[in-house]
């Protein structure tokens, strides 16, 4: 089916929610929640408030990320902000700066 | 991990799905494909697709618009809009080239843009004759009488072209300063009256005394 994706060209400034796979090649600012999974391909810039169930990043994120299940930084991405989840991956290579919280019982 | 980057692959535009709702600006260079909800601001250099499950609550511009679903805004396209059977719409379309078919829904205006141009000169014409009366009684009342024979013929004809108001008020013998009025005004924005009225006051003194002529030309 169909997954939400936000093309490379794309900048979109606000708020994006929704119940579905998300998948980001391009730029969005503002505030992501969803109840799925969200996709920051390599080329995907986020400036953002990210609230999901699973969030792979492959790209570069500045805001917080709050995930119900788990969190997964890959080798060349770039983070800045606070990630609050479960499980919580940060490959080799990956780059990040901020608070880790595993400790996620109140979800 | 994999899959989501064959869909990055192989997908050059970007889709919002059914259960997406975008609020705010989006702005992009590449085809945009709405089967959810998206409010706000659209603008693109390509093309619009929204799908029949998809809702668009936003002042849109874009070079191509093809809508299926829901727009509730303005469309500002460079190139065309196209309503397609189950396409919905509120709001204006400005496009130079607009299509709704049969089955569509619409409501709002239309403006493909090349308004005629006599529309265009047709209105300043009219302004014209509002503009110039206001002038003339406090120019030169004398002269209406003095050309009252030839205007009417040329009145009639002009003003019939030029503003509905002057024609009816012209063609109307009862209003006879109408038509005085207008001629008078074009031939005194070409030639200045004033300046005869002076000259034979100047004849008559330039026969008493000769100095005086020489010295005002």
């Amino acid at each position: 089916m169909a997954n939400t994706i936000i093309g490379s060209s794309i900048v979109i400034d606000g708020e994006i929610s929704g119940d579905e796979d998300l998948v980001i090649q391009g730029t969005v600012k503002g505030k992501i929640s969803l109840k799925e999974s969200l996709f920051v391909e390599a080329s995907g810039v986020v400036e953002a408030d990210i609230e999901v169930q699973n969030v792979d990043i492959a790209g570069r994120v500045t805001g917080n990320i709050a995930a119900t299940e788990k969190v997964e930084l890959k080798a060349d991405c770039r983070v800045v902000g606070d990630v609050r989840a479960p499980r919580i991956l940060i490959a080799d290579g990956a780059s990040f700066k901020g608070n880790v919280d595993m400790d996620v019982k109140e979800r | 991990m994999a899959a989501t980057r064959e869909f990055g692959a192989t997908t050059d535009s970007t889709v919002i799905g059914p259960s997406i709702l975008i609020s705010g600006k989006l702005t992009g260079d590449e085809d945009l494909t709405v089967r959810g909800r998206v409010e706000g601001e659209v603008s693109l250099t390509k093309t619009l697709i929204v799908e029949p499950s998809g809702i668009v609550k936003a002042n849109v511009a874009v070079r191509n618009a093809i809508v299926s679903g829901v727009v509730v805004g303005n469309i500002t396209a460079t190139e065309s809009v196209e309503l397609t059977k189950e396409g919905r719409m509120v709001g204006d379309i400005r496009s130079p080239r607009v299509i709704i078919v049969d089955g569509a829904s619409f409501r709002g205006r239309v403006d493909m843009g090349n308004a005629e141009p006599r529309a265009a000169t047709d209105r300043p014409t009219t302004q014209r004759p509002l503009v110039r009366p206001t002038v003339r009684p406090a120019v030169a009342p004398p002269r209406p009488i003095a050309k009252p024979m030839a205007p009417p013929p040329r009145t009639s004809s002009s003003s019939s072209s030029s503003s509905s108001s002057s024609s009816a008020s012209s063609g109307k013998p009862n209003l006879p300063p109408a038509p005085t009025r207008h001629e008078p005004r074009e031939t005194r924005e070409n030639k200045p009256p004033p300046p005869p009225p002076p000259q034979p006051m100047a004849m008559a003194e330039a026969g008493k005394k000769k100095v005086l002529i020489k010295k005002k030309k």
